[in-house]
């Protein structure tokens, strides 16, 4: 029985160790912490220069996507040599764990969720480390949350919005009008003519007020859309995964279940309805807005939209004539170059 | 046909099936009872890549032998066992959790006479997740403090088959090896279920006494 006992004592040391406080400032970082909050443990991947005192957090889309394929070797060096940057899962999706919690899958609280997680970037790092806050997709939608809620803007140097949402209902009529307009263009020029007309029809007899059902299906089309552009550049999700996932220890059922539960979850119904334009107006904090020429699934009149209700006066919106839904990963080089530029400008601790 | 109806056919079909089923049996049987050992079993556990270690005892519940003369001189025999075991395993997934989880699994296995077996279980547990790194949590006035030992508690689901070979039938070394895979689940994960492929590469040790249980063995000979 002592045996037994002493057994599981020194599993128990062993397995509890994995959790000893580690904090790196310098260069080439590569360490992971958890975030606890109303029943989620959400985990932060913290990549590249802490010595920098800039990070650069990445707010994913979904519901449910996860960080991981935002980690990027291109990202790591051209981001992640000066500055850190952080992959934060949202509650219920990557590899944040948690028990019976579908209940605080809102917006409200994956808000609070993201306030908190910078919080212990600053606790670990340092108070006056410097946040660049950086929303892709619904991610854009949870920034836009984050950013009129409150005095929360004042915990951030600057904010990224790459082809984000902060506008369901825009979201909808803008992706219905991109297509519309494309799909008569491409008809006209006899590409992919057969896939253009079931859109463009579909279009054509769903116009307003649209039900959930079918914003869904609109957002179905809009991604299959950019596909069907010799422009856009092509994502290689099997190369990408081949690449990180054993490498950076995925977490491939988990993953998959989070995206799985919180792709069907209410919360997408809560959203559908949810617009932040009304409130920009309270933004005053510099604002970089990047989109894709290409990308059907959040239009760059979203960043038209959002570019003219802020109040900040240091704001730049730019397009990549080569990007989808995805320009961190369709145009990388952009993506990096615009973001480099836009945080040297507005750091307050000089490089 | 009406719900009760069906139960009743259903029942009554089972029962007979039941009964006449010894009738198809033309051989002669013998059930004796012995003071069987239990065994103890230790794998290697693997989750594709990330390690673990599993360990358990196999408590015996009761074994048919079946010997099928085929000729004079070659009989087939077929042993099929039926355990209760109980195990407890760990594996580490590097930023991910460690997960230390126990289980009692029903366990069929049939082994040939020459020592190959196959082997299906099925059963129920317990586990307890510890976070793959410091945990953080922050209170309305943005204090920040670690909690020790974070994880979760789930229940576990866990399946799967085993191939082995058995040394104690033909050069009496009280020892097997097997490779299993099993199919493990944990809920509620996130409001959800969570399920890990899971290898175990394993020895499993027949002590001459160890918690010898009075087990029932059958003896079928055609």
């Amino acid at each position: 029985m002592k045996r037994l006992i002493t057994s599981f004592i020194i599993v128990f040391l062993f397995v509890t160790s994995c959790q000893k406080e580690k904090i790196t400032i310098g260069t080439g970082v590569s360490e992971s912490f958890y975030v606890e909050n109303s029943g989620a443990s959400m985990r932060v991947l913290v990549e590249g220069n802490t010595a920098s005192t800039v990070f650069i957090v990445f707010v994913h889309g979904g519901p449910g996507a996860g960080a991981y394929f935002y980690n990027t070797d291109y990202i790591k060096s051209n981001l992640g040599d000066k500055y850190a940057c952080v992959f934060w899962d949202e509650r219920n999706a990557g590899a944040s764990q948690g028990g019976s919690n579908g209940k605080n899958l809102s917006l409200a609280q994956m808000t609070d969720d993201l306030k908190k997680v910078i919080q212990v970037v600053r606790y670990r790092y340092g108070q006056s480390s410097n946040i660049f806050l950086l929303g892709h997709s619904f991610g854009g939608l949870l920034t836009s949350s984050f950013m009129t809620t409150d005095d929360y803007q004042l915990m951030v140097q600057g904010w990224i919005f790459a082809d984000g949402c902060q506008n369901y209902p825009l979201n909808d009529s803008l992706t219905r009008q991109m297509l519309l307009t494309n799909g008569q263009q491409q008809i006209a020029l006899n590409k992919n003519r057969a896939k253009w007309e079931e859109i463009v029809s579909y279009c054509n007899l769903h116009t307003s007020d649209f039900s959930f059902d079918e914003s869904m299906q609109l957002e179905e089309y809009a991604e299959a859309a950019e596909t069907y552009f010799d422009e856009v550049t092509k994502i290689d999700y099997i190369n990408l995964f081949e690449k990180d996932a054993i490498k950076d220890d995925w977490p491939l059922t988990s993953i998959l279940v989070n995206y799985l539960y919180s792709s069907a979850a209410e919360i997408n119904k809560d959203i559908a309805n949810t617009e932040f334009s009304s409130s920009l107006f309270k933004v005053e904090v510099p604002v970089l807005i990047l989109f894709g020429q290409y990308d059907f699934v959040c239009p760059k009149g979203l960043g038209d939209d959002l570019y003219n209700k802020i109040s900040s006066t240091d704001k730049k919106i730019v397009i990549s004539p080569i990007s989808g839904h995805n320009i961190m990963l369709q145009d990388e080089v952009l993506f990096c170059k615009e973001i480099d530029e836009f945080v040297r400008l507005h750091n307050v601790v000089p490089i | 046909m009406k719900t009760g109806t069906i139960l009743r056919t259903t029942l009554a079909g089972l029962i007979i099936f039941i009964l006449i089923m010894p009738c198809f049996s033309q051989g002669d049987s013998l059930t004796t009872r012995n003071d069987i050992s239990s065994d103890l079993r230790i794998a290697y556990n693997s989750s594709l890549i990330y390690p673990g270690i599993r360990a358990g005892i196999e408590f015996p519940v009761y074994f048919v032998s079946l010997r099928k003369n085929i000729n004079s001189e070659n009989i087939k025999s077929i042993l099929k066992g039926r355990f209760i075991s109980v195990n407890a395993g760990w594996y580490h997934h590097p930023d991910f959790h460690d997960n230390l989880y126990l289980t009692a699994e029903w366990t069929m296995r049939r082994a040939k006479g020459k020592g190959f077996f196959t082997e299906f279980s099925s059963g129920l547990g317990y586990s307890r997740t510890f976070l793959g790194a410091t945990t953080y949590q922050v209170d309305n006035l943005g204090d920040v403090k670690i909690i020790k030992s974070a994880g979760y508690n789930y229940a576990l689901i866990i399946a799967g088959g085993c191939l082995g070979y058995d040394f104690s039938n033909k050069k009496e070394i009280p020892l097997s090896v097997f490779y299993k895979f099993d199919l493990m689940g944990m809920f509620p994960y996130n409001n959800t279920f969570y399920f890990r492929p899971v290898m175990e590469l394993g020895i499993i040790y027949k002590p001459v006494s160890f918690i010898r249980l009075s087990t029932r063995t059958r003896n079928i000979t055609k």
